[in-house]
């Protein structure tokens, strides 16, 4: 039997294995931590396999369709793009829930523990496989789902609760704006056909998408008196969908809240699973990106905006884990920024952002599954506590070492010598400077080069503050056992050399997504309809001192935490106080926390609300003693509403909608 | 007609004394229902205005079975499973735990 | 042949009826009739688009539908049926726990 048609069990046995460990698990030892870790090795060794098949012929991908009703289809799409983040997922993946087992030993509830991630898993794989945005859209939902229940999985802590919570309403928010975008794209592709569709055409599957850019690039709608292709608004709300998934700067907010769940979520939704699925949304649907004006600059734009904003507040950060988080969301800023650079380098841009999301993925589950290891010895995730953890944790400081220095992005440029960061950050700010000098725009690079530079320093403060030194508390520290440090020192193996073994090869097969016999695309046609000019030469070819720049930043970062932090030369106790108004917006994440919760949610809702409501009661009082009886009777009636019970929320939720129906009809009148 | 107990303006109080506390829920149903039907009347059918293929023989009960038992089985037999343990749930929930 | 319209618009009343019916009505039992009341109109509009359409996927559909109302209305009986065993009254608008 071939292996291709085997790829429908990459995701099924994950999911299997969610179902049986969910109710076999209490029986079992450890869980039942054994079922998901065979079900994911099963997957990872398919996909592996499927992976090399197609490294073989890159231009025959796997392309399995079934009908599911009507005019839509389920189906399995594995080419290079796919592949690879097969690959990666289902072995990152694997390597954490062996890493679980030891992790979660003293947890009682170890069988959801295990069945919870395993679906999340084969719900991430479900994403990646999807040859159809609507099944695609299905799977991402899932991984929400799987995302709320573990991040709250230590549910009797009120504040896990609630990340949990601020997570899914967040992350919503980018979902609805994805749906809005599929369901205007599956109305567009209906006014394309005419309303008849032909036997055997499925619309939603990518290749019947692609072929019809021309089409639904066409279609205009009129928005605030400006002419919006259907297309720039498509590819903008799936980039909403995206930015809420992969904590893109304004829905970035539940990321570090995120952190409410055990180490080993974390570092499943930060590396494998959740916020990649956002890059891989925009890179699966790359070719209608490249054909809209103005959609991928706004991708860079925010990328590069994102890995800026959040470097910065990684800097003052003392919650190690916390840390991690922001420098998760600013690499996935330079994941976006890559990709938002197809602008001039056109389609290698998907293989630079992708080969960096592989690479992140491997040194960011490392650097959590280090700060798990950590915490799990030490008993706090306050840096400020730790200190000396190296002399006692000689593997985990090792392997952690080496995830910083991929992180970082050391290597000498024009060699195979280099980490695996950075052999994927740097193509991505040589494309942004290439950027800058085709359009005379240099605030991707400015940004991106500034935000490498601040990456350094917060690593490497994070790596003085734990590891060197002496001890600031008491606490009886050891090594993790065996069954959590070779998932480390493999990781670790991978972050060191796993860059300089494919850096090129890796790019080349990527490129063959969008031409082979699933899709055949021309993105030069596709570039110049969305008005963007590809650079004419490629990458590499810049000023000696673009190339070295990266590295530059990258040693002084070292060296200026190494001074502040490793010998305490400078002192930045004057810098760091309340005091400093600098320090202290940092420190407070911007007040974005406090202008979404307490000023959006409680200030101008609830208050809102209340102050609305108690005007239109006065309001009404003054106003039935002139017009009559039947004010009261409406405000009676009003009153009556008020009362907390479900029916109200079903009447307010039809108020809105017919409101909003009604306000949106008058603002396309009148506009 | 009507009956001589129940005069016009007996009638319209009734209707009167029940919608009265009802006012908001009237109110808002009838919005409702006016943006509904606002927006079937601008709606140009014109995709879904075909006749149907044979209006004398309006029995379709063949077609349906047709359908069920070939393209919509997967559905079906998922929703023979929901319904069993639908029933059973509302039974154990019926039942009570037989302590009262 | 009957337009669509009129089917569009007999939906659109049962809807905005059931609507009406779910926000004023204290009973659970009553609430519940009024949600099978727009499950159905749902149903006609299901029916109506499918005849039109020449496609018999939106029929079948509506009978599944019908057959997930009665699992719905066996469930919503079966927890009125606890509520009623711990409070002795099924009004709704008592049951206001889900405060906050």
């Amino acid at each position: 039997m071939a292996i291709e048609n085997m790829a429908f069990l990459i995701p099924v046995l994950p999911a299997l294995a969610f179902v049986l460990t969910f109710f076999l698990g209490k029986k079992l030892p450890n869980g039942g931590a054994i079922i998901p870790i065979i079900a994911i090795f099963t997957s990872f060794v398919i996909s592996l396999l499927i992976t090399m098949n197609l490294l073989q012929n890159p231009g025959q991908v796997v392309s399995q369709s079934y009908n599911w009703f009507a005019i839509l289809n389920v189906g399995i799409l594995i080419d290079p793009l796919a592949a690879v983040m097969l690959s990666m997922v289902s072995f990152v993946s694997l390597l954490i829930h062996i890493y679980a087992v030891g992790y979660m030993s003293h947890d009682k509830a170890q069988p959801r523990y295990f069945a919870e991630t395993a679906l999340f898993t084969a719900a991430m794989l479900g994403v990646v496989l999807s040859d159809n945005i609507l099944q695609f859209f299905v799977c991402w939902e899932l991984v929400g789902l799987c995302s709320y229940l573990l991040i709250g999985f230590w549910f009797e802590k009120p504040s896990a609760a609630s990340a949990a919570k601020k997570a899914f309403l967040t992350t919503r928010v980018g979902d609805v704006m994805f749906l809005a975008g599929i369901i205007l794209l599956f109305a567009d592709i209906f006014k394309i056909f005419n309303g008849s569709i032909p036997q055997g055409v499925y619309v939603l599957r990518f290749d019947e998408i692609f072929s019809h850019i021309p089409e639904i690039a066409a279609l205009n709608t009129q928005i605030f008196g400006f002419e919006v292709s259907h297309l720039t608004l498509i590819t903008l709300l799936f980039f909403g969908g995206a930015v809420g998934k992969s904590g893109q700067f304004p829905l970035h907010v539940w990321l570090p809240d995120a952190m409410e769940g055990p180490t080993t979520v974390s570092a499943l939704i930060h590396a494998a699973t959740m916020v990649t699925a956002g890059v891989y949304l925009v890179a699966r649907t790359f070719p209608m990106f490249i054909a809209a004006p103005y959609s991928l600059l706004i991708v860079a734009y925010i990328g590069a905006f994102t890995a800026l904003f959040a470097a910065t507040m990684g800097l003052v950060m003392n919650d190690i884990k916390r840390i991690l988080a922001y420098s998760t969301i600013s690499q996935l800023g330079y994941m976006m920024l890559g990709l938002g650079m197809g602008a001039v380098i056109g389609i290698t841009a998907v293989g630079d952002s992708l080969f960096h999301l592989i690479n992140h993925a491997f040194f960011k589950a490392l650097l959590f599954l280090c700060a798990g290891s950590v915490i799990h010895a030490v008993g706090t995730q306050d840096i400020r506590q730790m200190g000396g953890v190296g002399k006692v944790m000689p593997i985990t400081f090792a392997t952690m070492l080496i995830a910083s220095l991929a992180l970082a992005g050391f290597g000498i440029p024009g060699t195979s010598i280099g980490v695996s960061g950075f052999f994927s950050k740097d193509p991505i700010i040589e494309a942004a400077y290439l950027f800058g000098e085709s359009t005379e725009n240099w605030f991707p690079y400015l940004f991106s080069i500034v935000a490498a530079l601040l990456t350094s320093i917060y690593i490497f403060r994070l790596i003085f503050m734990t590891f060197t030194g002496k001890p600031r508390t008491s606490y009886g520290g050891h090594e993790s056992p065996a069954v959590m440090t070779v998932p480390l020192i493999i990781l670790g193996l991978l972050a060191l050399v796993f860059g300089a073994l494919t850096k090129t090869s890796f790019g080349n097969f990527l490129k063959e997504t969008f031409g082979n016999n699933f899709v055949s695309i021309d993105i030069h046609a596709l570039a110049e309809m969305g008005e963007y000019h590809l650079a004419s030469h490629g990458s590499g070819s810049e000023p000696l001192i673009i190339l070295w720049m990266p590295v530059i930043v990258a040693f002084a970062g070292l060296l200026i935490s190494y001074l502040i932090y490793g010998m305490r030369i400078l002192d930045m106790s004057s810098i760091v106080s309340r005091n400093n108004p600098i320090y202290k917006l940092l420190y407070n994440r911007y007040y974005q926390n406090a202008i979404y919760t307490e000023f959006l949610a409680v200030k101008v809702v609830y208050e809102g609300l209340s102050l609305a409501g108690r005007s239109i009661d006065r309001g009404f009082d003054w106003l039935v003693n002139f017009i009559g009886h039947i004010f009261m009777e409406l405000a009676d009636g009003l009153r009556q509403l008020q009362t907390g019970v479900v029916q109200n929320y079903a009447t307010a939720v039809i108020t809105g909608v017919s409101l909003l129906v009604i306000l949106l009809k008058l603002i396309m009148e009148v506009f | 007609m009507l009956n001589k107990h129940f005069t016009i303006m007996q009638i319209l109080t009734a209707v009167y004394n029940f919608f009265r506390p009802r006012i908001a829920g009237m109110v808002i149903a009838i919005l409702f229902f006016a943006v509904v039907i606002t927006s079937i009347v601008y709606t140009s059918w014109n995709s879904v205005d075909q006749i149907p293929q044979n209006p004398m023989d309006q029995s379709n009960i063949k077609g349906i079975g047709m359908l069920i038992f070939t393209d919509l089985v997967v559905p079906f037999e998922i929703l023979s499973i929901v319904l069993l343990s639908t029933l059973m749930g509302a039974i154990y929930m019926a039942k009570g735990d037989g302590t009262q | 042949m009957i337009p669509l319209f009129y089917y569009l618009a007999l939906s659109a009343i049962i809807f905005s009826i059931g609507l009406f019916g779910f926000m004023t009505q204290r009973s659970g039992i009553r609430m519940l009739m009024c949600v099978e009341l727009m499950l159905n109109a749902a149903n006609i509009n299901l029916v109506a688009f499918s005849s039109y359409n020449a496609d018999l996927t939106g029929q079948v559909f509506a009978l599944y539908s019908i057959a997930l109302a009665a699992a719905e209305a066996a469930i919503g009986f079966a927890i009125l049926m606890s509520i009623y065993r711990v409070r002795d009254m099924i009004n709704l608008d008592k049951i206001n726990v889900l405060r906050w």
